[in-house]
């Protein structure tokens, strides 16, 4: 493309004739193009004339006159010595003090079983039963469910299945057990993990958080050993998961050649929401059974199998703002049961997370000539005129793939657009909605899983995984594949991924 | 009927009840419909019901996870039979195809499974089927409902309403068989049956009135059998050796037809009791003879009528028996009836004469868990007419018959009394 570039430039004359659209259109791109090319190489085209005087001198002097320079830099051995010490010792100051990379080597998610599935006439049969005295709330978990961009194949955990659901904490256990093992297992076999190697382990569970921990339970179930580092983070939202990692990065910065195993996950059933208050059933009609386990590791031994290399991690909080700090609010209803209460001003306060985790994370992967635009496009309008629509960096140009959390239809619309993502983009997390519905904090590995399984995982590809939750949270996590990932057998997809991307109608008629 | 219970309350001695829900794994594709035939639409009104016990030794290993299971592989093979009931706008019913699902619904009892079958009235299985009619929601309306009964000493009854519209008596037992070996884990599969495969060719004279068939009042979108008469169950054995053998006269290697005689010592009881006027016509449901194997759910049983001219109460067994294999087939006139009036008229089949079902050639002990056979099965009809019923059908012994009777509660007393003059039940 530079070449094109090169040429635009030097073709002296342009036709007069007013130009079709389409051509003008493709000129503009070209020109894009080339000055992205220009400035983000800007230092290896800077080498060319470089070397080219380099090699044009060196031409010019003659075999001779190269020897003779060589030969009246007059070195003797304490320099020499002393030279080598010196690059020796930088070299290993820098190679001590660089971050030790962490890699992602695999993960596993949980499929539920075809027994757990709820169909939408399933629930809204149910929503009838239950609530019979009240019609209008049934209508409005109907309205939900209708515009959800779920499908037919979410599960929910067998304690919900009962009419009225059977929440104790006894099926709690029972489905926390199922779910994190299931999902461990998996993982233990696709990696050949010894349960006694791991060093690390992070369970995230926002909702349920019992007595022995959920971290304990897995020690106790796979007999993990007594000087591990556990750690169970309950009540951090969906993008708990996402904090797991960070927490995991920083450990092993800390442990040398050390693997962690995180577990992300959410329990459904103690968490539905027995009551009517409308802005509190939404989480029942989203919120399904899912969890995954991952296996990360700083071994220079697991660099060659790992998948991923994380490369950043961004969090951002904006608890300190009051709105954003009740816009998802746990509290009891006028009636005494406890539930989730949305805020109708939740998009508007997620676009805000993600405006100050954007301009976070922006710098850090954003090519220099996108960055240069940026600054130039902010220096204007602080100084020229404010009135300049602010110019939004193309982060298609830093990332191959996208994993939005699928916290809801709105919450991936409402990305696409200020992100300016085309649908393919945006599809793995909506057909993760469509398939497993708002699994919370595990959701990112099931979106990941499907990139994976439709065989778009190239080496060098880069992925950017967005997570929001409670609080108000915005983390961001960039990942660059290692391998070309083949096609999985096994895991969350492996049986219906034929059938995807599906379109999923504004409304499903019900 | 007296049984049938509101949600949530314990039945008689059950108690715990819990309901929730199976289905088919797979989604059924959006906007797939099954359409009754005219028969199905004539026969909605009746809900068969069927109930199997098993030991303890058998199943106290068996949990609801384990039953669910096997019951959504029985469904993914039925899907349509998880749909609900809607009404076009000419308000034919129809089945929508949403995977809406079967209820499924659990209880306990205190008795051990011996204590249960040493009652000796067995319609106390009435209690082991949890049973709710179509309505008065259509659309919220399940169609099978399986109850799964925990005795004390940790056997199992598993009890089964089906609505009458989807299949009749021996597609809701095959069914069952098939969960019984999707729990042992066989693959299954039931044929699936087109429309075309499930309608009746038209006879030669078009039958016309029809015997078998009654009109009743309109009943809206809740389907009970409207009957001014409260109706009572029994249900007890018989060896055919005792009660049957005598009334035909050895005829060297002839078949002795079991069913025949029985029903015709039945009817002679019922018309005595019932003195005017007699019921000289009576309807036989059995299974038709040159179905195609296998089935597939569908309504193909047999419906034939019976008339005779002399009174019935003084007749001979045998008279009755060489009439009632001279039936009259109805089932073509009845889905035509059904047909044309686009389901929206109400009729009732089971009891609108006195009607004798047939049920003695299922195998119901094939129905294995563990390879071994229930230790009993039950089966009935709910939502007939004030004729009343009579069904036939296999104990686990071959030279053994269990009958259930349903009628009047007024007359059940009497009839009682007839059947212990005939010897039918024990004095």
């Amino acid at each position: 493309s530079t070449y094109t570039f090169l040429h635009i430039r030097l073709s002296p004359k342009m036709p007069q004739a007013p130009m079709p659209k389409f051509s003008s259109s493709v000129k503009l791109k070209y020109v894009k193009l080339g000055y992205q090319y220009l400035v983000n190489h800007f230092l290896s085209l800077l080498l060319i004339p470089i070397m080219a005087v380099i090699a044009v001198e060196l031409l010019r002097m003659g075999p001779e006159e190269i020897l003779n320079v060589w030969n009246s830099l007059h070195f003797d051995l304490v320099q020499v010595l002393c030279s080598s010490f010196l690059v020796i010792f930088i070299s290993t100051v820098y190679f001590m003090s660089k971050p030790r990379t962490v890699y992602l080597v695999d993960y596993s998610c949980y499929k539920p079983p075809v027994t757990c599935r709820v169909p939408f006439a399933t629930f809204m049969e149910h929503s009838r039963l239950i609530l019979k005295d009240k019609p209008k709330s049934v209508e409005f978990q109907m309205r939900i469910l209708e515009r959800s961009g779920l499908g037919e194949e979410t599960c929910l955990p067998p304690a919900i299945h009962y009419i009225p659901p059977t929440p104790t904490m006894d099926e709690a256990r029972s489905e926390a057990q199922m779910v994190i093992f299931t999902a461990m297992d998996d993982l233990f076999k696709k990696t050949g993990l010894m349960p006694k190697d791991i060093d690390i382990l992070i369970v995230n569970c926002s909702l349920f958080s019992p007595t022995p921990s959920l971290s304990a339970m897995v020690i106790n179930k796979y007999k993990l050993r007594s000087n591990i580092k556990s750690f169970n983070l309950s009540g951090m939202g969906c993008s708990a998961g996402l904090i797991s990692v960070d927490l995991a990065r920083d450990l092993l910065q800390v442990h040398p050649n050390s693997n962690a195993v995180i577990v992300s996950t959410e329990i459904i059933t103690p968490n539905y929401y027995k009551g009517n208050e409308r802005a509190m059933l939404l989480p029942n009609c989203l919120f399904r059974m899912g969890s995954a386990a991952i296996l990360m590791s700083n071994r220079r031994s697991d660099r060659w199998r790992a998948k991923y290399k994380l490369c950043h991690l961004v969090r951002t909080h904006r608890g300190a703002d009051d709105k954003s700090y009740y816009c998802v609010y746990e509290q009891e209803d006028k009636e005494g049961n406890i539930g989730i209460n949305l805020s109708k001003d939740l998009m508007a306060i997620a676009g805000e997370a993600l405006k100050a985790n954007i301009t976070t994370i922006g710098p850090l992967v954003l090519p220099a000539s996108e960055q240069l635009l940026f600054l130039s496009s902010l220096i204007g309008r602080k100084i020229f005129n404010p009135k300049w629509k602010p110019y939004i960096p193309d982060f298609k140009l830093a990332f191959e793939h996208f994993c939005i959390h699928a916290g809801g239809r709105a919450v991936i619309d409402e990305l696409q657009k200020n992100l300016q993502l085309s649908g393919e983009h945006v599809e793995a997390s909506r057909m993760t909605l469509h398939r497993f519905g708002n699994t919370s904090s595990s959701s990112l590995w099931y979106e990941l899983s499907y990139i994976e399984s439709k065989g778009r995982m190239r080496r060098g590809a880069r992925v950017w995984q967005i997570a929001f939750g409670s609080g108000f949270k915005c983390n961001s996590a960039v990942w660059k594949c290692n391998r070309t990932i083949k096609t999985p057998k096994d895991g969350p997809w492996s049986d219906c991924i034929d059938r995807y991307p599906v379109f999923i109608p504004e409304v499903v008629k019900l | 009927m007296g049984r049938s219970q509101e949600k949530g309350q314990g039945q008689g001695p059950i108690y715990n009840i819990r309901l929730s829900t199976v289905g088919a794994t797979r989604p059924s594709e959006t906007g797939t419909t099954h359409e009754p035939t005219g028969l199905d639409l004539a026969m909605k009104l009746h809900y068969l019901k069927a109930a199997y016990i098993y030991s303890s030794d058998t199943a106290r290993d068996l949990t609801v996870t384990h039953v669910k299971a096997a019951m959504f592989m029985l469904f993914d093979q039925i899907a349509w039979t998880t749909g609900r009931l809607w009404r076009k706008d000419s308000g034919r019913p129809y089945i929508k195809c949403n995977d809406c699902g079967t209820r499924f619904v659990e209880g306990d009892c205190n008795l051990t499974v011996q204590e249960w079958l040493s009652i000796p009235d067995r319609s106390v299985d009435e209690y082991l089927v949890y049973h709710q009619p179509i309505g008065p929601e259509l659309p919220f309306s399940p169609m099978i409902f399986v109850q799964m009964t925990r005795f004390k000493c940790g056997g199992l009854a598993l009890g089964l309403s089906w609505a009458n519209i989807m299949g009749d008596s021996f597609s809701l037992l095959d069914a069952f068989n098939l969960w019984a070996k999707a729990i042992s884990g066989e693959k299954i599969y039931i044929r699936e049956t087109s429309e075309k495969d499930r309608r009746f060719q038209k006879p030669n004279p078009t039958v016309k009135d029809l015997d078998s068939i009654k009109r009743v009042d309109p009943v809206g979108d809740l389907w009970i059998t409207p009957n001014n008469k409260k109706m009572a169950n029994y249900c007890f054995n018989l060896t055919v050796a005792d009660q049957i053998s005598p009334y035909f006269p050895a005829n060297g290697d002839d078949q002795i037809p079991v069913f025949g005689i029985l029903a015709g010592i039945i009817w002679k009881c019922i018309a005595k009791v019932r003195e005017e006027p007699n019921p000289v016509t009576v309807t036989i449901i059995r299974k038709d003879p040159n179905e195609l194997k296998p089935k597939g759910i569908r309504n193909s049983q047999m419906i034939s009528s019976v008339h005779v001219d002399f009174p019935v109460a003084e007749a001979n067994v045998e008279e009755l028996v060489k009439c009632m294999a001279k039936s009259t087939d109805e089932r073509c006139g009845i889905d035509e009836i059904g047909e044309s009036c686009d389901g929206i008229l109400d009729f009732v089949v089971y009891g609108a004469k006195l009607t004798f079902v047939d049920l003695s050639e299922v195998d119901l002990y094939e129905a294995k868990v563990k390879g071994k056979s229930p230790e009993s099965v039950y089966c009935n009809v709910e939502g007939i007419g004030e004729e009343g019923l009579v069904v036939v059908f296999a104990a686990e012994n071959s030279e053994e018959r269990v009958v259930t009777v349903t009628l009047p509660e007024e007359e059940m007393e009497r009839v009682k009394s007839e059947f212990k003059k005939c010897g039918l039940i024990a004095a």
